[in-house]
């Protein structure tokens, strides 16, 4: 369908309450333009054209979706330029990031932007699934045929796709730091029982972390994680309006009647320049209690713009002040002691160590318990939640409601386990996986010369 | 504009979203600003007002702005150290200070810059633009510049700038003189003299009781036990506390303590960091040897006592370590004792007969003869006549009266 493309007449004086303004000259001379001008409006369609006033307070949904969502765009922006100037070969990939990093104009702050960005994505998007199922965002109000939980089980899967792409990522640099974190993480995986090898053999394309790797994370880096991110990434979004916007909107509904008040006489409504008359002929609640909603354009996206642009102007302050590491060149010979894990699998790599347990000779291998039993498990009970989730429809939408009080509490439970153990293994964590308390220097790193 | 709805947003989201605006202008400055900052920017213009004092303005046009670079595609090296370094290849700043010397132009004939680049010789990080990094004293760049000022720290001495000699020695490993080398020489002659090969494969001579040394100077600073060295931990302070006591370090190693000097100690520990391969096309090193041979001497002298009436000890390989001066042998390391008196020796070093000292050895030779020198009983039987043949031989020289060759006699550790 070709969308009509209004023109403006620029012999025409300007009409009370138009602006003719060198970016906004939308003059619609009749009806059907000014539905047209509705129905095309990019703005009007990536939000609906009125929003619950709730949904957009600062302390219910915490905005993590929409910030989320900033880094993603950021993450492509600035993965654009790398793309030009990284190599994927692990001869010269080392060499390109030095480059990067030294002289080419910006450079630097581009990969520290793409670097923080990507740490800061997995925050968000990890603290968006705790606002989630805090408040219950997954479960269905009063709304016919809402399918919020589906849009949680996409949400699960992005956030997958997150970690995954963060993982892929961080082999790139072709240093010490890349290569065995990536090791870490791949053997890991190896732990499946029966498969694990060929697990792990398909993960790096080979038995070793060689150019086959750097060149399959790569391509996944660069073109398929973000591409299925960004179709999921939309998907998620329609979903939402679907199923009438955040679970918060739903309390409208739940609210005390709206007063039924006669449409005024005097005033003629038109249904997109299609239908035409002296009352609306549509009925919805957003339009039944006009003073509980607010127009999408400006105020929703006032605020998207705010967080979008501070979320940028945060990444950009940190990129400017917090230089991005390059270690040595990888060295399959080197092992750095520690080698640990990228930091959101910190928690696993740490619990694989805790549950790894040796009697005399006789060794309970952790990596499948830590890596395989633990996450697995967390992971398929987390997706199927929101079936197992018998709680009233009336709690969806409230933080810490009464009725959903224990799923929350182990809930908390979890993530402050998850917290203390990626802790941990961040930061107490020295040579040979000793524990070393923040005021215990561990030993130096020695140098050749 | 108009107020289209209730939205009690405006008056406060307003005024946010400006104030945010204003943020990340000023972060985009920042960031701009901060990439415009580099010391070089200051010495190119510090170059240029020294080269117009000098040689004029005219001159002075010519010095080159920006990030400079030498890139040689065959070494994979990138050094952009004349960014700085401007007055690498000027004639009269040779006094200057640095950056901004001269560079000695006589070593720059048969190594161009345009052609081996400043990081082969001199280390540091070719990357980088800014001084600590391209230096090399940063965390994570094991190539620091061999400076005087880290010779400085390593207390070299009267020649503080040697450290770069390990660097040459790369390329120039299998001279046994590298002219401007000075303590690289030294520690080749220490080499000879003190037959390292007697135990160690050095270029691909020698033998198995230690480790293979031909590609040492690759081993990761990991890779070492710092467990028993006080002080700087780098395979460079491991290696000179390990050659001037090797048991310090390593608890029940067989290597003898050389009782060098730390001058040596250093000297060797720079010969042992060098031999790491040469990562480069062979037409870089045309014009130095490419192995390590025997001189005709050594052969000769070699081939000689294999014939003569001590061949039995040369072809077991004994000589390696041990003179038998009684039967025209002379090792060239000469770490044992001279086996004319072995017979007569084992009773006042061992308190044992020879023939309890070859079946069943202590110390050193215990370790020789499970490892290096493997004989059966009855090859151990033949060493043993052989021993008193060499002790008969030996005496009877005594006895003639003539001026026997003196028995050269060295303490092992053991």
């Amino acid at each position: 369908m070709k969308l009509p493309f209004i023109h403006r007449a620029p012999d025409e004086a300007s009409a009370p309450g138009v602006h003719p303004t060198p970016f906004w000259s939308l003059r619609p001379r009749t009806d059907r333009e000014s539905g047209d001008a509705v129905v095309s409006n990019f703005m009007l369609h990536w939000f609906p054209a009125k929003v619950y006033k709730p949904s957009l307070d600062w302390n219910y949904s915490f905005w993590l979706g929409t910030m989320s969502a900033a880094l993603f765009l950021l993450l492509i922006v600035s993965g654009l330029p790398l793309l030009f100037l990284y190599v994927p070969s692990v001869e010269r990939a080392y060499q390109s990031v030095k480059d990067i990093e030294y002289v080419v104009t910006f450079g630097w702050w581009i990969r520290a932007v793409h670097r923080i960005g990507a740490h800061l994505m997995v925050v968000a998007v990890v603290l968006h699934l705790v606002r989630v199922f805090l408040t219950g965002a997954y479960k269905n109000g009063v709304g016919a045929g809402q399918q919020r939980e589906w849009n949680w089980v996409i949400g699960v899967v992005m956030l997958l796709l997150t970690l995954f792409l963060s993982f892929t990522g961080y082999l790139l640099p072709w240093d010490q730091l890349a290569y065995w974190a990536v090791t870490v993480g791949t053997n890991i995986a190896s732990s499946v029982p029966f498969v694990g090898p060929e697990v792990r053999e398909l993960m790096i394309g080979g038995r070793t972390i060689e150019q086959a790797t750097l060149i399959r994370f790569y391509v996944l880096h660069c073109i398929m994680l973000p591409g299925a991110l960004g179709v999921l990434f939309a998907y998620h979004m329609w979903r939402v309006r679907k199923d009438g916007g955040l679970a918060r909107a739903d309390r409208a509904a739940v609210l005390p009647a709206a007063r039924t008040t006669a449409p005024v006489a005097s005033k003629t409504y038109t249904l997109l320049g299609v239908a035409r008359g002296t009352a609306p002929t549509v009925r919805t609640s957003s339009l039944d209690a006009p003073d509980l909603t607010v127009n999408a354009v400006p105020d929703l996206a006032r605020r998207a713009m705010i967080v979008v642009l501070a979320t940028f102007a945060i990444v950009s302050l940190m990129a400017s002040g917090i230089p991005s590491p390059l270690e040595e060149p990888a060295n399959a010979l080197v092992t750095p002691n520690p080698a640990k894990a990228p930091w959101y699998f910190l928690w696993l790599q740490e619990i694989v160590t805790d549950t790894t347990i040796r009697i005399g000779s006789f060794t309970i291998n952790g990596a499948f318990i830590g890596g395989v039993v633990l996450p697995g498990l967390l992971l398929t009970v987390m997706t199927a939640w929101p079936w197992l989730d018998r709680s009233p429809a009336s709690a969806a939408g409230r933080w810490f409601p009464s009725d959903r009080r224990r799923q929350n509490q182990v809930f908390l439970l979890i993530v402050i386990v998850v917290l203390v153990f990626t802790v941990i293994g961040m930061f107490l964590r020295g040579p040979y996986w000793n524990l070393y308390w923040p005021w215990e220097s561990w030993p130096d790193i020695p140098g050749r010369i | 504009m108009e107020k289209r709805t209730s939205s009690p947003y405006p008056s406060i989201d307003r005024p946010v979203l400006a104030a945010i605006g204003v943020v990340l202008v000023g972060a985009t400055a920042f960031f701009a600003y901060s990439d415009r900052q580099h010391d070089y920017k200051w010495y190119q213009a510090e170059f240029r007002s020294q080269v117009a004092e000098k040689f004029g303005d005219e001159k002075a046009a010519g010095v080159r702005a920006g990030v400079q670079q030498v890139w040689i595609p065959g070494l994979q090296r990138a050094d952009r150290c004349t960014t700085c370094h401007q007055a690498v290849a000027w004639k009269g700043f040779e006094d200057a200070e640095e950056p901004l010397r001269t560079h000695p132009p006589e070593i720059l004939k048969a190594h161009p810059p345009e052609r081996f680049g400043c990081t082969s010789c001199h280390g540091g990080q070719g990357w980088a633009i800014d001084t600590a990094a391209a230096h090399g004293e940063v965390a994570h760049w094991e190539e620091p510049l061999l400076s005087a000022s880290l010779g400085d720290a390593y207390t070299m001495g009267t020649n503080k700038g040697a450290l770069i000699q390990m660097n040459c020695n790369v390329c120039h490993r299998y001279e046994r003189e590298t002219p401007g080398a000075g303590m690289i020489n030294r520690a080749k002659a220490l080499v000879e003299e003190k037959g390292c090969r007697a135990c160690h494969v050095i270029n691909g001579r020698g033998g198995t009781i230690g480790p293979d040394l031909t590609a040492v100077g690759e081993k990761a600073p990991e890779q070492y036990d710092y467990g028993r060295l006080s002080g700087q931990q780098t395979a460079f302070a491991w290696h000179v506390a390990h050659l001037k006591d090797p048991r310090a370090l390593v608890q029940d190693s067989v290597m003898p303590n050389f009782h060098l000097s730390t001058t040596d100690a250093q000297a060797l520990s720079m010969l042992v960091l060098s031999w790491r391969p040469a990562r480069m096309s062979a037409d870089f090193i045309a014009g130095v040897p490419r192995a390590d041979v025997q001189t005709a001497e050594q052969k000769r002298a070699e081939d000689e006592m294999k014939t003569g009436p001590g061949a039995w000890f040369v072809q077991t390989g004994c000589f390696v370590c041990h003179s038998i001066a009684a039967l025209g042998v002379k090792s060239p390391a000469q770490i044992g004792p001279d086996l004319s008196t072995a017979v007569d020796d084992t009773q006042k070093r061992f308190g044992m007969t020879v023939d309890d000292f070859i079946m069943n050895p202590t110390g050193t030779m215990s370790v020789v003869l499970t490892r290096q020198i493997v004989l059966d009983t009855e090859q151990r039987k033949v060493a043993i006549q052989k021993l008193r043949e060499a002790f008969a031989e030996h005496q009877k020289q005594q006895a003639a009266g003539a001026a026997g060759p003196a028995v050269v006699s060295h303490q092992p550790g053991s």
